[in-house]
């Protein structure tokens, strides 16, 4: 359910929630634990969740809504729609993220996630009809996920508290101000805005968005609620587990501006300088 | 003469490599090569129980075998307590121990459906402190394949998996944070806990 809506989402919602948020979040903090019991303060300032109680109370609506519509709707999704279909239209979606990726890759200073993501648009959009079939991924440029907030993250701006907002779902400050900046930056929140054509597009693209990310973790949101004795506990551990993780995997992603269907010796100034000079 | 001194520098240099560096790194690439083997042989196992003709019981048996000789239940329990291990009396620790097993295997039993027509490729391990890391990917019909990362205690000597990481998320430390959350909502009381698990198991049997 959560993390659904992270990536599209027209701006009006976003500030509705916020307003929610202001208005009954700020009420309720969680009671931190008696001094003198200092592995419960390491563990109470570790999980570093001071707005726990409003965070609950938006997890069970979020929990509410996504049971009698979200949930129904993906599952009607997977039952109608055959996994071809339902792969298209994921990598449509994915390709629109193309410029917004673009620009954070470039923000983060990462020259090869840049490249293969500029590659990426411009095969899959024309060869790949409009981004329907992933033909980059086969000849040499993978794809990769990443946002705003990792950028913040790469620039070692601090997580900060856990925050379940409405609708939205598990976030923090960082992610939520990468959310936002993520809408500003996206050409497609801001081209042709005003017109019919402009709306319709981002509510079709909201709403397959919604059902495409829901549809992903049908199996895994079903699996932690009947396994895990806290649900919100556990969400909150993997969404933060998640993010550590990919903030790793981006920090890690040094590879050379080479793709692979080039041959690696060549301009790695080392190892296939003697037999394969470069041709200049 | 100068030669012959350079000469015996490289072979003073080279004994010396040859006595501390170098046997060291062997055996960490054996504790690694025999890690990736173990896990090899423990996912062609259970890869063989999800995709055989076992009846549920029997697959529920064949699971419980294959925990208890590969994975290190205790320990992993324990973890899971965290800081409530030394508020729990010795009777509470052996009954947690005891129902994290149920847990464990009827967890796993319950979702044996879900991968029926698996496949399991060991792709590469790597030693991190005294444990392996041993890297796979897990391949499931009309699914994206998902790599799943083993830490495996005394890899060299007696490897037992004592964590699973799928896309870099801990198995064991999110079950430390499930029991965590529960426990402080419920007035740190272990009893209740162990109740609530064995709650689960009974459900799903």
């Amino acid at each position: 359910m959560h993390a659904v809506f992270r990536q599209r989402l027209p701006s009006r919602l976003i500030f509705l929630a916020v307003r929610a948020l202001l208005a009954l979040g700020l009420a309720g903090c969680a009671t931190p634990p008696p001094a003198d019991d200092p592995d419960a303060v390491a563990d109470f300032v570790q999980t570093n969740d001071p707005l726990e109680p409003t965070n609950r109370v938006f997890y069970k609506i979020n929990d509410g809504i996504d049971t009698v519509i979200l949930k129904p709707a993906a599952q009607a999704y997977r039952y109608v729609l055959p996994d071809r279909v339902r792969t298209g239209v994921h990598n449509v979606l994915d390709n629109l993220g193309g410029p917004v990726r673009l620009t954070d890759d470039a923000l983060q200073g990462k020259p090869r996630r840049a490249g293969d993501t500029a590659m990426r648009f411009l095969i899959n959009t024309t060869a790949g009809v409009a981004g329907i079939f992933d033909v980059a991924k086969e000849v040499g440029y993978p794809g990769h996920d990443t946002d705003f907030a990792l950028t913040l993250a790469n620039w070692d701006v601090p997580e900060g508290p856990f925050l379940f907002l409405p609708i939205l779902g598990p976030s923090s400050p960082r992610d939520a101000a990468g959310f936002g900046a993520d809408m500003a930056i996206n050409p497609f929140t801001w081209i042709g805005q005003g017109t019919t054509a402009h709306t319709v597009g981002s509510w079709t693209r909201t709403a397959l968005g919604a059902l495409d990310q829901r549809t992903g973790m049908l199996d895994v949101v079903d699996n932690v609620k009947k396994t895990a004795l806290d649900p919100y506990a556990t969400f909150r551990s993997l969404y933060r587990q998640n993010r550590t993780a990919k903030l790793a995997t981006l920090r890690a992603d040094n590879q050379a501006t080479i793709p692979i269907w080039w041959p690696q010796g060549k301009n790695t100034g080392e190892t296939g300088q003697s037999q394969n000079p470069t041709p200049r | 003469m100068k030669r012959m001194l350079h000469r015996r520098h490289c072979l003073t240099a080279a004994l010396i490599m040859a006595g501390s560096g170098l046997p060291f790194h062997r055996a960490q690439a054996q504790a690694v090569e025999k890690a990736n083997a173990f896990l090899q042989q423990t996912g062609d196992r259970l890869v063989a129980i999800v995709n055989g003709a076992l009846t549920a019981p029997q697959k529920r048996q064949a699971i419980t075998q294959i925990l208890e000789g590969t994975v290190d239940v205790d320990g992993v329990a324990r973890f899971c307590l965290g800081r409530f291990w030394r508020i729990a009396s010795t009777d509470q620790q052996k009954r947690f121990v005891a129902a994290f097993h149920e847990v464990l295997v009827t967890n796993i039993s319950s979702k044996l459906g879900d991968y029926k027509g698996v496949k399991l490729t060991v792709q590469r391990g790597r030693q991190q402190d005294d444990e392996a890391i041993v890297t796979t990917v897990v391949e499931r019909p009309s699914n994206p394949p998902t790599t799943v990362d083993w830490l495996v205690e005394k890899p060299a000597i007696a490897p037992k998996i004592i964590d699973v990481f799928t896309e870099g998320v801990s198995l064991r430390l999110t079950q430390r944070q499930d029991y965590a959350s529960y426990l402080t909502r419920n007035n740190n009381d272990v009893d209740a806990l162990i109740n609530a698990m064995k709650q689960q198991t009974a459900q799903k049997g």
